[in-house]
């Protein structure tokens, strides 16, 4: 710095120096002699070679520089004279010249301090844009480099006023450069990429700067980095084309344009993503890049790689929005789209949250809704007129990727959001059953089932809540077979958590050979099966009853209860599942409904389902029991077993002991101390309180199995939900048939009903049905109500369905706790001593029913 | 020799083949390239010329007129000054989509600029659009009109001198089109209006 110092103060000696201060005008210098220069032209002057072969001049540049930097305040002179001496230069074409001044400028540059540099850029730049500006490719790259160099500068000082439209302008169409020559062609495409790259890297740290966002810039910048890589997945065929320049160890025009667009992509933030995204979109539709779409999955798989991730969801909900845009466009570009979008959206779902989550699934729900009705009118019209169905066709491909994209979309969820999803989609399946709706309906489940397989079971409980299992099994019992078979489906992928299910697929009796995955079933499993098993016992055996099962219904239904049996079934509700099975058997034996070949595939399923339960409980009796059947039917009556055919040539009606026989079974559960009582009462002692489905199953088939007496003791109808239809046909065929006892049935029923209600029902049913009987009693139970009114009661008024739980849940409890706690409680079960002569065997199960509270407190109201 | 006083941005549009960039051939360098394949994107040229003593340096961006570069390409439309709308009088089809041009220069040029409707290639001896039928359709939508050929340097000079100077007039008369702030042209010359000599400092 002393030596520096030093010279500084000899040069300010300099003798013309005081003189070229006042000579700032560079026009009035032209005549001047080279003595009575300023020294900066002098030193300027220097560095430039007689012959421009010669290139710079080494020793007259450092003095150049030394004087630069001794001198800052001259720097900006420098520059200027450094332009136009340029200028001239490009103007007479002595290119040798240009590039010597360039290279001066670029080492000044680099030399002098930051803080100093502000004006000398200027002319920098006035250099480079006029190098821009030449038709000569050789400077063009020039000026590239130099600028390049100059983009990776850090200023002190940003200069507000500098603009980078013209650089931004001339970079994009470099990036386009079609010269003949195509080594020259190349390195012009990579300068302007790299150009990009340098106003980018310079404006995009800095707001203050020129807005490089702005949809002006990004306009042209994108899709010049987009044509040059799209160039690389089709190379223009150029049939003498050497081998690119790989020696050189220099990128290609694509692999630069990719790097640039992923840096790019890096810096955007939320607010410029708009801005990025649309010229991409813009860009491959024109160049009509959707089909095929690896470029621009490649491209988008990029942008979704070096987005900041927690704006990863914008891009999808961008293309989505451009999905919506084209929804005129053909069935291809929408596959495309939705394809590319099943490729990335797996990318933004680990970082997608809360509401973004379900608006993503809506709007592809809503797309696959669109879908599904346009390919309901083109059928139709295809119907008419006999147009090609080629366009149907395409509509279903795209229906496929949406759902693809949905299910890769739920595979990279959080487990508990898999759940949401699929209780979202549930709640999207229509109920009618009209043409179009039946499409949707298969549409959605398909989805469901597609979230479904990526779902990891551990907990039923957790996988199935209870709106969404209700829903399920509704479904189950649809009409249309192929809807069943899908719910089914969805079934076997959420209750299979040991991976049993491809063997399951098909029902054999050969057990052993299947090498089944099974664990102990734990407690949670077996509050869940004793929860829900009666419904879904119940819908599996409604499900079968339907006439229009094919083959593989059957088997699915086969599927789901063997799953179950793996999954759920313990000691305390083998029982359950073992009177499935007869009456499937009972079903196959007695229904009018099923064809001949159903009722054998019924007995085929009932022998393979009774060959896999002692596999899950240890029943060594009925193991036994299950062989000698199974090889009974080997050797009288193979068509009872497994496989099941679309055809049986034989027309017996199975007796005997080819059929299983129940009180077999009841022996083999009692010799291993289970509760066999259970199997031959129709009616369930230990699970009274709640509809298991023998309570309402038995109840509406009796007359098909022929149990009219079990009609009497069973008080399923209340029980089962009110707004199930289930419960009023049931009604209705007991009630017809029975002409002669239907009266005496029906009160019986009416009076059974009441007593259920009062029973079981939820305080505000109980307060809707005593409303009617007069206004004392009513404001009775007000008054009662205000009494006893805790959350709980508020909860049964809101939702029966909670009060199902709950009811479970306490009765769990009640089995273990004090029964002087018990009494506390708001006794919804109390007055079970009215119904108790229907069912004496409860009493000895279940300890003598509490006085409820309110009971006690109003006697008057109690008298039925 | 290289202080001019202003700066103007010429644009080239029209569809494919109509030879726009024969046009800025012609004018920039003075040569006609027979079998000028498709320019891809957006290409650049430069022309300084003098009017009325003036120096004016025009940026001339030649535009590809193939579809699939419509984005980058309309990119370019709202930073010009003057939009050059070029048609093949020998082809109908070119003629045709006049309205479509317009339309997008309604949409993403600026409203003041100025706007020339060319029909080149007059040199042609299979005309399917008659002078009057161009010139109708430039008057009704209020656009100069001139007829050149790039082959045969026909009225090209005077397309570009006319632009210059129409250009001029309306800078002079302060009447140029503030364009937008964001993107006015390099050094802060946006308009070119005034700071004339290179050499001044910027302000």
């Amino acid at each position: 710095m002393a030596i520096f110092k030093c010279c500084f103060e000899t040069q300010l000696s300099d003798f013309f120096e005081p003189m070229v201060q006042k000579c700032t005008d560079p026009g009035c210098c032209c005549w001047c002699c080279s003595a009575l220069r300023p020294r900066y032209k002098r030193l300027v002057d220097n560095i430039f070679p007689v012959n421009p072969q010669d290139g710079l001049i080494k020793n007259n540049m450092e003095k150049l520089t030394f004087y630069a930097l001794s001198s800052p305040e001259k720097l900006d002179r420098i520059g200027e004279y450094l332009y136009q001496k340029a200028a001239r230069d490009i103007y007479r074409r002595r290119n040798g010249l240009v590039v010597i001044a360039m290279e001066a400028m670029d080492q000044l540059l680099v030399a002098c301090h930051a803080q100093t540099l502000n004006l000398f850029v200027e002319s920098f730049l006035k250099m480079v844009q006029k190098l821009l500006e030449s038709t000569e490719p050789q400077l063009q790259i020039l000026a590239t480099q130099s600028f390049v160099r100059f983009a990776n500068i850090e200023e002190d000082t940003p200069s507000y006023h500098r603009r980078y439209d013209f650089f931004v302008s001339k970079f994009s169409a470099m990036c386009h450069s079609n010269h003949t020559d195509r080594d020259w062609c190349n390195k012009i495409r990579l300068a302007g990429i790299r150009g990009l790259q340098g106003v980018v890297r310079k404006t995009v740290s800095d707001d203050l700067v020129e807005n490089i966002w702005e949809p002006v810039h990004m306009d042209k910048i994108m899709p010049s980095l987009l044509y040059n890589m799209q160039n690389a997945r089709y190379p223009i065929s150029q049939p003498d084309s050497p081998a690119p320049h790989g020696e050189e160890d220099r990128q290609d025009p694509p692999t630069l344009a990719e790097s640039c667009m992923r840096e790019l992509v890096g810096r955007a933030s939320f607010g410029h993503i708009k801005s990025v995204l649309r010229p991409v979109l813009r860009h491959l539709d024109l160049h009509k890049l959707w089909v095929p779409n690896e470029f621009a999955i490649h491209t988008f798989q990029i942008i979704m790689f070096s987005i900041q991730s927690q704006y990863s969801y914008t891009v999808v909900e961008t293309l989505m929005a451009h999905l919506d845009d084209n929804s005129t466009s053909s069935p291809e570009i929408r596959t495309s789209i939705a394809d590319v979008l099943s490729k990335i959206i797996a990318i933004a779902a680990g970082e997608s949250v809360g509401p973004s989550v379900l608006e993503i699934i809506n709007s592809l729900l809503n797309h696959l809704r669109v879908s599904v009705s346009k390919l309901a009118k083109a059928e139709d019209s295809a119907r008419h007129k006999l147009v090609s169905r080629e366009g149907s066709t395409h509509e279903k491909l795209y229906q496929e990727a949406l759902i693809n994209a949905l299910g890769e979309f739920a595979n990279h969820l959080p487990d508990y959001q898999k759940i949401e999803i699929m209780m979202f989609i549930m709640s999207k399946v229509p109920h009618s059953e009209q043409d179009g709706d039946v499409l949707l309906q298969s549409m959605l489940l398909k989805s469901l089932l597609k979230v479904g397989t990526k779902y990891q079971t551990i907990q039923l409980n957790q996988a199935f809540p209870v709106i969404f299992l209700e829903r399920l099994l509704r479904m189950s019992v649809g009409p249309n077979p192929d809807m069943r078979l899908l719910v089914n489906k969805i079934l076997h992928t959420l209750l299979d958590r040991h991976r049993n299910l491809d063997k399951l697929l098909k029902p054999t009796v050969d057990v052993d050979s299947l090498k089944l995955a099974i664990t102990k079933s734990s407690r949670l499993d077996a509050i869940f099966i004793r929860k829900h098993g009666g419904d879904i016992f119940l819908t599996l055996y409604e499900s079968l009853e339907l006439s229009n099962n094919t083959v593989e219904t059957i088997e699915a239904a086969y599927t789901t209860t063997a799953l179950i049996c793996i999954e759920l079934v313990c000691e305390e509700s083998v029982c359950d599942l073992l009177r499935l099975i007869m009456t499937i058997q009972d079903l196959a034996l007695t229904s009018s409904k099923l064809s001949l070949h159903q009722k054998y595939q019924l007995h085929a399923i009932v022998s393979s389902l009774l060959a896999l339960v002692p596999h899950c409980v240890p029943l060594a009796s009925l193991q036994t029991y299950a062989d000698k059947v199974i090889a009974t039917r080997i050797a009288r009556a193979p068509y009872l077993l497994p496989p099941l055919l679309r055809h049986y040539d034989s027309t017996v009606v199975p007796t005997g002991d080819v059929l299983l026989d129940q009180a077999q079974i009841t022996a083999c559960l009692s010799e291993a101390g289970l509760d066999a009582t259970q199997m031959a009462r129709p009616q369930p002692g230990s699970l009274q309180h709640r509809h298991s489905w023998v309570d309402s199953g038995m109840g509406a088939n009796a007359v098909d199995i022929n149990e009219v007496d079990s009609v009497s003791s069973s008080p399923g109808v209340v029980k089962k939900f009110p707004e199930e239809e289930l419960t009023f046909e049931s009604l209705k065929r007991i009630l017809s048939p029975e002409n002669v006892e239907s009266r005496k049935e029906a009160e019986e029923e009416t009076r059974l009903r009441l007593s259920e209600t009062y029973r079981n029902a939820p305080f505000g049913e109980l307060v809707r049905h005593t409303q009617s009987k007069g206004d004392v009693l009513n404001e009775r139970l007000s008054q009662l109500l205000k009494k006893l009114a805790t959350k709980q009661s508020l909860r049964y008024l809101s939702e029966r369905q909670a009060t199902e739980r709950e009811r479970d849940r306490e009765e769990d409890q009640r089995s273990e706790e004090d029964s002087e706690e018990e009494r506390d409680r708001f006794g919804r079960h109390s007055p079970r001593g009215h119904s108790r002569s229907q069912s004496t065997d409860r009493d000895m199960q279940l300890p003598p029913a509490p006085q409820p509270l309110y009971e006690s407190l109003f006697p008057e109201l109690f008298v039925y | 020799m290289e202080d001019y006083k202003f700066l103007f941005k010429v644009v080239l549009v029209g569809n494919a083949g109509v030879g726009k960039t024969c046009l800025v051939r012609r004018f920039t360098q003075g040569l006609f390239p027979p079998g000028q394949g498709a320019t891809i994107g957006v290409d650049f040229m430069i022309k300084t010329v003098e009017v009325d003593g003036e120096k004016v340096k025009l940026q001339i961006w030649d535009t590809a007129g193939q579809e699939r570069f419509r984005s980058i390409t309309q990119s370019y439309y709202r930073s010009a000054h003057a939009l050059i709308l070029v048609y093949d009088i020998s082809c109908q089809p070119t003629f045709d989509c006049l309205p479509d041009w317009l339309r997008e220069i309604e949409e993403y040029a600026s409203n003041k600029v100025l706007r020339i409707l060319v029909g080149n290639k007059m040199d042609r001896e299979d005309r399917e659009i008659p002078m009057h039928v161009g010139e109708d359709f430039a008057q009704r939508h209020d656009m100069y009109f001139l007829e050149t050929s790039a082959k045969e340097a026909e009225n090209v000079e005077k397309l570009f001198m006319e632009i210059a100077a129409e250009l001029m007039e309306q800078a002079r008369s302060k009447e140029l089109p503030r364009y937008d702030t964001n993107s006015p042209t390099i050094n802060g010359r946006s308009t070119s209006v005034g700071d004339g000599s290179c050499c001044s400092k910027i302000s």
